[in-house]
């Protein structure tokens, strides 16, 4: 998985605009994030504490063209992945959250401002 | 779903929120304290207005030495000795053994950075162990001895009471009381080296009946997982070693160096009350813990995969 | 301007009975009338000559070294609080990623550390270098070297200490430092050594700067200024000084039983093995809450002497204000317990410390109404300094109220190691220390400064740090009730701490920027000299406002009232003609008055040690030997150690001679010696503080066993025999005899083959052996400083005994040397006189010690 994220990682960025999420607010999402405790496994830019390193860094989400190398990185099935990964990616290994449907295009939302062009 | 119980929320202030017998009288104190010294920041603020910038009578008479004498000695000394009066009558009063036989007993050990929990049954042997969670019931005095294998820790849950130190070779007796069913935050108050910062734990206080139910249920272990993950799961959690450092009753693990895990699904928090206790953390807890609790005494386990990791998770989720 | 009503000796006649037999009487000759002769002040002046370019490192006059010491001070200051400003940056916001885990328990464990240590009681020692003399009308303090050893060794200690800081190296331990955190099991590391070593350098520049200041203030005030005259500053150092040879005892004791079990393994603080880790917090607490008043009593006497300047009157119950500062200083070696409310003491301690918290509080109330009082007295000048002062004491009243809160038991057990205990302790170190610190800068700065600080800038950096300070600290009562425990590098986001935090951030910042505006105005304002100065700007009324160089007051004036700039008309000018004492140099040497500690009459004329480069050398070779140990660089460490002893012992061999002629005029007509020996010289007084400070070691060290038998006794040994005791007394006792003997012999014996020195090496020797017996019995008997608490302690002092007796050895042979080139004066020597009294005070201790750890549990 690392290497596909690599691999993707040297694919062109997405253009600007890709992602719109209407009605969802980034900011909350990021309080969800913090709340939940997405850091245990993951490294977010602008959360400082937990920085986990079991999952991959999401420093630069928004460029990539992909989710967990298998799906593209649409808003309407990152806000499903985010919530329940393993309904959309068979597999994965995210488990499902704790959280619900608004928080998850939330969440979504602030995470295509990482790392965004 | 969230780690933000309201337990958690510092308003209103835990100190000035009492919730048992323990707390509340401090905080009646404390109110008065309070009215105490701005009542007297009060008077030498007026007493140094008058002094700068006052004129006539008022100031002359503020200019001699029996000011002093009123001002500077016999009005702290009468305010001094009313409130010491009171201040050792309530410390009395607080530190008064409850009554034989109608305390619940407990027994915590602050260790390097989590918290161990012992239910004591009335000779004082362990019934049932646990980590990072206290239930009690409420209306109940609960009479927790205090201990460390290692360093001075403090106990403090300002809701329920004030905040006694874990002496390393000493045994303190502190008294908790719940009068209102919730969960309470405690934390450790005294500089413990490291993850200090990280070390919290919590109070959950039940009904007396579902409390009781609670505890019949806690008597026997979780049943064994069913489900093919999860007995993988059990099955790799030995494997990995896991034992070595973790008890879980009705398996081979009974490792005492860390949190016992029997119950450890059932738990609100992750990491002695730092993280929200689901799959994803636990996930994220066993494959690093260090990046999220830098110094803690658990080693990362970056060799399991993440199918490992989350057979494991889900193994733990069903330890309830 | 009016007079006081004078307590003592009545107003006009200084000294109603005479002291030492000194006729009061001779003091109507002042101010004289004839003209000086030619040449005189010239002559002042070149034996009072600076040394110049890089030679100023071997200034000694307080002058300099007050003025370094001062500028030192504030630099740690500065450090430990840029330190602050990054940690309230971390804590700002709830897991903020500015300064991780381990660095941040750095920075706040040295963010104390150096607050405490490094700045607070540096800095108020400072002060006592730097205006002391002057407030005495000394040309110095007593001994000008060790002032200025204690400063090098202060400072190049200091500036290593920090720099432990970039290499992470820095301690984490927080700033009292308990074991077992402390200790090998869970700090491994060299971290908590560098704190030890910090430590150490700032237990031997306080202890010098005590001992220079007891002697300074009781002996070389001048003439007619009785302790009823003093200024309020001198009585504040005076108990400054005394508290900390009470207290400074207890914290080295500590330091150096901590370090023995990190490098040793001697377990005084481990339980399992029969210490104990409360023996520390009592250890660190007696000397740590006497400690606060220790910053504060200075700073308070500054701020009863600005009050007093800056209204324009004498100040409203001096006498009060004196009782209030020795009551101060007794009972705040009873509250050191009040830290320890939370650790689960016996009802009746919890009752007695607390009693005695809130009893402190009334000399506080007592110096408060009394600032008031002279306030509404006189007419206050709406200045800067005044701004500092009144800024002060309202912080600091609302800190001391916040105490009173905190002596409550109860609430301790709520706000103990919570946010409110920030708040409490900064509001009072802040109001205390801080801002008077600041009214002094701008107070005094005219003394030695071409041009007075801006008033301008001044009101600036006052109201910014004054609405700073608040804005920091008083949201944090809050967050403590909301249950923010200290010493946390972060905060989760769900427990409603992040408004007060932001706010305490935002305030740290205009209170920094009011600090860096002072810098500013020192910078542009500031210019150092010792001649031609602003002068007294405040119109103060005691004696440094007198015309000033580098010997302080051309000549020593008559005392006859507390401000005599005051109530002595033309003081100043009589003194600048030189109408008065010592108006030149009697002997051609740098010189002071020495006078009797109650009515400060006249006794003798010191010889005054000049520059040198050897306390420069001594305190780097001080420095170095402790860093090279701490750094584990054991073989050069030793001999930097080596070098430091060498390099003492050549400063002190250019002390202590006899010079010519044997009695000359001091003015007047009025002869003094030049050269005297026993009780009245400041040599012997300086020894008897210096043994207080030993004894008070030895006290702890006892204390300590005797603990640790309270709460591990039953695992406690036997000593050795009983029999032991006979040589180990012989030999303690004989070097006691023998020492006494030698003085005996030096007035007498004119032999050179069986001279007193040797004698006195006879002595030295032989509390030698009895040591040496001492060790051996306890090694033969089996108990090892390993094994358990009691063999710690027990070791412990016989380490204490073994180091005063090297330095027993040491000082015969040093006195042998002197001997050997006719140094030793006959029939009496003060050399002589304090190595003497050195090694039969060093026979004595080592008997109680010997007898105490073997008949007690034993026998007894």
């Amino acid at each position: 998985m690392p290497a596909t994220l690599l691999l993707l990682a040297a694919c062109k960025p997405p253009p600007e605009g890709r992602h719109p999420m209407a009605g969802a607010d980034a900011a909350a999402g990021r309080a969800v994030v913090e709340r939940v405790g997405c850091g245990s496994c993951h490294a977010f830019p602008d959360i400082a504490w937990p920085r986990g390193a079991v999952g991959p860094d999401l420093s630069r989400f928004a460029s990539q063209t992909m989710i967990a190398g298998r799906v593209p990185n649409r808003p309407d099935l990152l806000a499903a992945f985010v919530r329940n990964a393993p309904a959309v990616v068979p597999g994965s290994a995210m488990p499902a959250m704790p959280i619900d449907e608004a928080e998850a295009r939330d969440v979504a939302a602030y995470l295509y401002t990482l790392g965004a062009e | 779903m969230t780690v933000a119980v309201e337990g958690l929320s510092g308003w209103p202030p835990p100190v000035l929120d009492p919730a048992g017998p323990y707390a509340g009288s401090v905080t009646a104190l404390t109110w008065v304290l309070i009215g105490m010294a701005v009542a007297v920041l009060l008077i030498v603020l007026a007493a140094l207005y008058i002094a700068l910038f006052g004129k006539g009578e008022l100031r002359r008479r503020l200019g001699g030495e029996k000011v002093i004498w009123i001002l500077g000695i016999a009005f702290p000394t009468v305010v001094l000795t009313g409130l010491l009066v009171w201040g050792l009558t309530l410390t009395r009063h607080l530190s008064a053994p409850a009554a034989e036989g109608t305390a619940l007993k407990m027994r915590v050990s602050g260790e390097m950075w989590w918290w161990r929990v012992d239910y004591l049954d009335e000779a004082g042997s362990t019934l049932m162990a646990d980590a990072n969670e206290l239930h009690i019931p409420v209306g109940r005095t609960v009479e927790i001895e205090l201990v460390s294998p290692d360093v001075v820790h403090s106990f403090w849950v300002p809701q329920l009471s004030g905040k006694l130190d874990m002496v390393p070779g000493r045994r303190n007796l502190i008294r908790i009381q719940a009068d209102r069913p919730g969960t309470y935050a405690g934390q450790c108050a005294e500089y413990c080296g490291g993850p200090h910062a990280l070390m919290g734990f919590m109070v959950i206080a039940h009904e007396p009946a579902e409390w009781a139910r609670w505890l019949a249920r806690r008597r026997a272990p979780p049943a064994a997982p069913t489900d093919a993950q999860a007995q993988r799961g059990g099955q790799l959690f030995l494997a990995a070693g896991c034992g070595a450092c973790h008890r879980i009753a009705g398996t081979p693990a009974n490792g005492l160096a860390g949190p016992d895990l029997t119950y450890v699904g059932a738990r609100r928090t992750l990491g002695a009350g730092i993280l929200p206790n689901h799959r994803g953390t636990m996930m994220g807890w066993i494959g690093d813990s260090q990046a999220i609790k830098p110094g803690n005494r658990m080693p990362p386990y970056r060799v399991l995969s993440a199918e490992q990791l989350e057979a494991i998770a889900v193994y733990l989720e069903g330890r309830r | 301007m009016s007079s006081a009503p004078i307590a003592a000796g009545g107003k006009g006649s200084p000294g109603a009975r005479s002291e030492t037999g000194f006729d009061p009487e001779l003091y109507r000759r002042f101010p004289t009338k004839e003209e000086r002769p030619e040449g005189e002040l010239a002559e002042l002046e070149r034996v009072w000559q600076a040394p110049r370019g890089w030679r100023l490192l071997t200034a000694v006059n307080n002058n300099y070294i007050g003025t370094f010491y001062v500028g030192a001070a504030f630099l740690f200051f500065l450090l430990a609080g840029i330190l602050a400003l990054v940690m309230r940056v971390q804590l700002a916001l709830p897991l903020q990623g500015v300064l991780p885990q381990e660095t941040y328990n750095q920075f706040f464990t040295m963010h104390g550390t150096v607050m405490m240590f490094l700045f607070a009681v540096p800095a108020v020692e400072a002060l006592g270098v730097l205006l002391l003399p002057q407030m005495l009308a000394a040309r110095d303090l007593p001994f000008p070297r060790l002032s200025a050893y204690a400063f090098w060794a202060y400072l190049v200690g200091g500036l290593c200490f920090f720099a432990s800081l970039f290499f992470g190296l820095a301690p984490n331990g927080g700033w009292f430092m308990y074991p077992p955190l402390t200790s090998t099991a869970f700090s491994p590391g060299i971290n908590a050594d560098f704190w030890l070593l910090g430590i150490g350098f700032i237990e031997i520049s306080a202890i010098a700067g005590a001992i220079e200041i007891i002697v300074g203030v009781l002996k070389t005030r001048a003439p007619g200024m009785t302790l009823a005259r003093m200024p309020i500053f001198a009585w504040a150092m005076l108990v400054f000084a005394g508290m900390i040879i009470i207290a400074f005892p207890a914290v080295i004791f500590g330091t150096l039983a901590l370090e023995l079990e990190r490098a040793l393994n001697w377990p005084f603080f481990d339980p399992t093995r029969g210490g104990d880790p409360l023996l520390w917090q009592h250890l660190f607490w007696f000397f740590g809450h006497p400690e606060v008043y220790i910053i504060f009593l200075p700073a308070a006497g500054l701020v009863s002497m600005m009050v007093s300047s800056l209204a324009k009157t004498p100040l409203v119950g001096y006498r009060l204000i004196v009782l209030a500062l020795v009551a101060t200083g007794f009972i705040s070696f009873g509250v050191w317990a009040h830290h320890m409310f939370a650790v689960g003491m016996p009802r009746l301690s919890i009752g007695f410390f607390s009693a005695a918290s809130m009893a402190v509080s009334v000399p506080a109330g007592i110096q408060v109404f009394s600032w008031i009082a002279t306030l509404s007295t006189g007419k206050p000048s709406h200045n800067v300094p005044t701004l500092f002062v009144v800024g002060g004491l309202v912080i600091f009243v609302m800190g001391g109220l916040t105490g009173v809160m905190v002596a409550m038991v109860p609430f301790d057990w709520q706000a103990h190691d919570s946010y409110f205990i920030v708040a409490h302790l900064h509001y009072v170190l802040i109001g205390g220390m801080v801002f008077p610190l600041f009214a002094t800068f701008y107070f005094w700065a005219p003394m030695m400064s071409r041009r007075p600080l801006s008033e301008r800038l001044g009101k600036w950096v006052f109201w910014l740090m004054f609405a700073g300070m608040h804005l920091t600290f008083l949201p944090m009562h809050l967050t403590g009730l909301m249950g923010m425990p200290r010493r946390v590098w972060t905060y989760l986001p769900e427990r409603d701490w992040e408004i007060t935090n932001l706010l305490s951030t935002a305030g740290a910042f205009v209170l920094g920027a009011g600090i860096l505006l002072f810098l500013v105005d020192i910078a542009r304002n500031f210019r150092f000299t010792t001649g031609d100065t602003a002068g007294n700007v405040y119109g103060g009324g005691t004696l440094e406002w007198l015309p000033n160089g580098l010997y302080a007051a051309r000549s020593i004036p008559v005392v006859t009232s507390r401000d005599p700039l005051w109530d002595q008309p033309g003081i100043s000018e009589d003194v600048e003609e030189g109408r008065y004492f010592l108006p030149g140099t009697a002997t051609g040497h740098r010189e002071t008055l020495i006078t009797s500690p109650l009515n400060a009459e006249p006794q003798f004329l010191q010889i005054m040690p000049g520059p040198s480069v050897w306390p420069l050398f001594s305190a780097i070779f001080t420095a170095g030997f402790f860093l090279l140990l701490t750094v584990q660089a054991y073989t050069i460490g030793v001999v930097s150690g080596v070098l430091a002893i060498l390099c003492v012992l050549r400063w002190l061999w250019e002390t202590d001679r006899v010079v010519e002629p044997a009695r000359v005029d001091i003015g007047a007509g009025i002869q003094v010696p030049t050269y005297v020996t026993g009780g009245s010289t400041h040599g012997w007084w300086a020894m008897v503080v210096l043994l207080i400070v030993i004894l008070m070691i030895f006290l702890m060290a006892l204390f300590s066993y005797l603990y640790l038998y309270g709460i591990h006794g039953r695992v406690w040994v036997s000593p050795p025999a009983t029999f032991w005791l006979a040589p180990v007394l012989a030999g303690y006792g004989g070097a006691t005899g023998l020492a006494l003997l030698a003085r005996r012999l030096l007035a007498r014996e004119t032999s050179t083959l069986w001279s007193p020195a040797t004698n006195l090496i006879f002595a030295a020797g032989t509390l030698a052996l009895g040591w040496a017996v001492d060790l051996h019995s306890w090694r033969a008997s089996g108990l090892s400083p390993e094994s358990s608490g009691q063999g710690a302690t027990v070791y412990g002092l016989v380490a204490h005994q073994g180091m005063v007796v090297f330095v027993a050895l040491l000082y015969a042979v040093y006195i042998a040397a002197r001997n050997s080139r006719g140094l030793v004066s006959r029939p009496r020597n003060t050399s002589f006189d304090l190595a003497t009294m050195f090694i039969a005070y060093c026979g004595v201790q080592g008997s109680v010690g010997a007898l105490v750890v073997r008949l007690f549990p034993g026998v007894v």
